[in-house]
């Protein structure tokens, strides 16, 4: 490895749902600035250590450390605020808000003006909020300007790929330092799958040391993007390296064996 | 200017439809008003064209929308005392209506807004207007402090469910607060403290700088004091609400109903946040229960039971969540068409059942359903131009 620092680590992460082990003994660390692929069949724990890093499961046994400090016990908001944003598995936008106000909440961190300005100085709110759309229409200038004719559409009525689209949005509108990406282009066909890393290697090359972990089934993805694989399977790594190192890897073989087909 | 002189024209047609339609003593006028409406809707409808020139009237000019409506409004109990027979009556009537507006707007906060079911809503105004009555009879305050207190009480209430608030989702904080509200009416009966089941008797009318409520104001019924403040406190409640919507406080909360999870990892404290917007709510039907409990100057445990709560909630869905005018909308339906109706009120329960779940059928976002947020119209257009 180059002389990167290390950002992010869990150290022997372990997490059960009653007799099952989803996560076992897990070591995962993340350097800055680099893209790390975290790839493994169906079920083998992958979206929950998401949900462990983000504060939504608390692990049974294990710690995580970022940027010197624990993250265990501490609230998904206080772990947002710490500089880690995520997309979700299965889209989790506000379908009936518009594109301009799901991209908005990722700014959430940031706001200054609250519950008194809102009421008492609606100038100041609105000034504020400006700013934020300025913002918002300059991100979105980077990462795909067809979805500022979209701005004021409730999400919903947006079609599939453009909802994936503003979640990744969100999520970079909170300028974090580690971003987790989990099945990105799910549902997408190779073309927009291609075009969406596009998009996410522009916004990336705009913002300054932000380090990605994307859950991918895709192996075109992730042999693309991914500067680290580590692969896992029944909550348990299996291998990691590069992605060719990982592919030739037998235990992962195995796993796909029958469930993906590993290109080489 | 042929949009001031087509707003104009519109609401006062309106205006005087409404008052006609107060003076008829036949409940046939229900009848005619329902194909009346029902014509307009097809008109709008199979000629949009044409319509359109009324509905970008009232768009373009909101100032003025406002401003004739509240001059009308103002007019009413003057117009009410002249015109109509029942003058006083009517008078009470929309002040009754504006009160469960308010409640109901507080409700819409939590509901609407946040995604909170809160099925208390009667119990908590209760609280505002006994906590106003006692207040006033016990330790003599005056309204002009009654009426915040009794808010800020009514909010406190709400917080001895926190634990709920943030911690149950959906049904569970609906069940909860159903059975809170029968605790809270149940316990202003049982308490020799709050009246028992006698209730609070003789509170003081409202006095404002020595001004008393009950003299009659101009020669119109006392009720016309009333009716102004209460035009006063919703223009007010209104005016809250609308800018809580249109700020980060309503992305927050709109975030937390529609994904909590979302919202917490974007970096919302959902629990704070939850706690404040029913803390708000609260408060709005606090006030009202004050200025109820002040103006009618009896109150007693039965007028806070569920079945009023039940009202609100049929506000809040038939009107639409989260749509400040179709509450509106929904609490004239609701409160004030009844009392056109007598035979209804004592099928009032089953007909807003049937309301409840027709709607829930047929139309589930309400009469007006919520709008993507547009915070402030500068920000549109400013937007608008520049990605053109
Ligand atoms: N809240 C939960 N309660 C019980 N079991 C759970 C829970 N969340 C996840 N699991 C289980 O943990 C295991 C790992 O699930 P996870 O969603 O992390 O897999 P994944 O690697 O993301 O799979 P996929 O590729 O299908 O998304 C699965 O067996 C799943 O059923
Ligand atoms: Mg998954």
């Amino acid at each position: 490895m180059s002389g990167k620092k290390t950002l992010f680590y869990s150290t022997d992460l372990e997490i059960h749902f009653g007799g099952l082990y989803a996560l076992q003994k897990i070591n995962i660390d993340i350097l800055e600035n680099e893209i790390l692929g975290l790839i493994g069949p169906n079920g083998s724990g992958k979206t929950t250590f998401f949900n462990v890093i983000t504060g939504i499961y608390k692990p049974t046994a294990g710690d995580i450390t970022y940027k010197g400090e624990s993250l265990l016990g501490k609230e998904p908001y206080q772990i947002s605020r710490m500089g880690i944003s995520r997309t979700y598995q299965s889209s989790r936008l506000c379908l009936e808000l518009s594109l301009l106000d799901n991209v908005l909440i990722g700014m959430h961190n940031r706001q200054k003006q609250g519950y008194f300005s809102a009421i008492f100085s609606r100038r100041k709110m609105i000034a504020e909020v400006a700013d934020f759309q300025d913002r918002v229409v300059e991100l979105l200038d980077v990462f795909n300007p067809d979805l500022k004719e979209r701005m004021f559409r409730p999400v919903g009525e947006l079609p599939q790929i453009d909802r994936r689209r503003v979640e990744v949005c969100r999520a970079m509108a909170a300028e974090p330092t580690i971003i987790l990406l989990d099945e990105p282009s799910a549902g997408m066909t190779p073309d927009e799958t291609r075009e969406l890393m596009e998009d996410i290697r522009k916004v990336r090359a705009s913002m300054s040391d932000v380090s990605i972990m994307i859950i991918e089934h895709d192996m075109s993805v992730i042999s693309s993007v991914s500067e680290r694989v580590i692969a896992i399977n029944f909550g348990e790594e299996i291998a990691r390296g590069t992605y060719e190192e990982v592919a030739g890897t037998p235990a992962v073989r195995e796993a796909y064996l029958g469930k993906e087909v590993v290109h080489e | 200017m042929t949009k001031y002189i087509v707003v104009a024209a519109v609401e006062i047609l309106v205006y005087a439809f409404f008052i006609f339609f107060l003076s008829v003593e036949s409940a046939w006028i229900l009848v005619a008003t329902l194909v009346l409406i029902a014509g307009l809707v097809l008109a709008r409808r199979f000629m949009p064209n044409r319509t359109q020139i009324v509905v970008d009237a009232f768009k373009s000019s909101r100032a003025f929308v406002l401003g004739l409506g509240a001059v009308l409004l103002l007019l009413f109990p003057i117009v009410a005392s002249v015109v109509l027979r029942q003058g006083t009556y009517w008078m009470l009537v929309l002040i009754q209506t504006m009160i469960y507006l308010m409640v109901a707007l507080g409700l819409n906060f939590q509901l609407g807004s946040t995604g909170m079911m809160n099925l208390a809503t009667a119990a908590f105004y209760g609280v505002g207007a006994y906590a106003a009555g006692m207040l006033s009879l016990r330790l003599g305050l005056p309204a002009i402090l009654t009426l915040p207190a009794a808010g800020v009480i009514a909010a406190a209430f709400g917080l001895i469910l926190s634990v709920p608030i943030y911690k149950t989702k959906g049904h569970y904080l609906a069940l909860v607060t159903l059975a809170f509200g029968y605790m809270i009416v149940l316990a202003l009966d049982n308490t020799a403290f709050t009246g028992g089941a006698q209730g609070l008797m003789n509170i003081p009318e409202i006095r404002i700088f020595g001004y008393s409520f009950i003299r009659p104001l101009a020669g119109m019924h006392f009720y016309a004091n009333y009716f102004y403040l209460a035009t006063i406190l919703l223009a007010a409640t209104v005016a809250v609400f609308y800018r809580l919507q249109n700020s980060w406080v309503g992305l927050s909360l709109t975030t937390i109903r529609d994904d909590e999870i979302a919202a917490k990892c974007s970096g919302v404290n959902t629990a704070v946040w939850k706690l404040g917007a029913f803390a708000t709510g609260n408060f709005f039907m606090g006030v009202a229960g004050a200025l109820y409990a002040h103006m009618i100057g009896f109150i007693s445990p039965p007028n806070f039971q569920f079945i009023e709560s039940l009202v609100i909630v049929s506000i809040v869905i038939l009107g639409g969540m989260d749509n400040l005018l179709g509450i509106t909308l929904g609490a004239v339906i609701l409160v004030l068409l009844p009392e056109k109706m007598r035979v209804i009120t004592e099928y009032r329960v089953l007909i807003y059942g049937v309301l409840i779940v027709a709607m829930l059928i047929f139309r589930p976002r309400g009469l007006l359903p919520f709008k993507p947020r547009e915070y402030h119209r500068s920000l549109l257009n400013r937007l608008r131009g520049g990605s053109k």
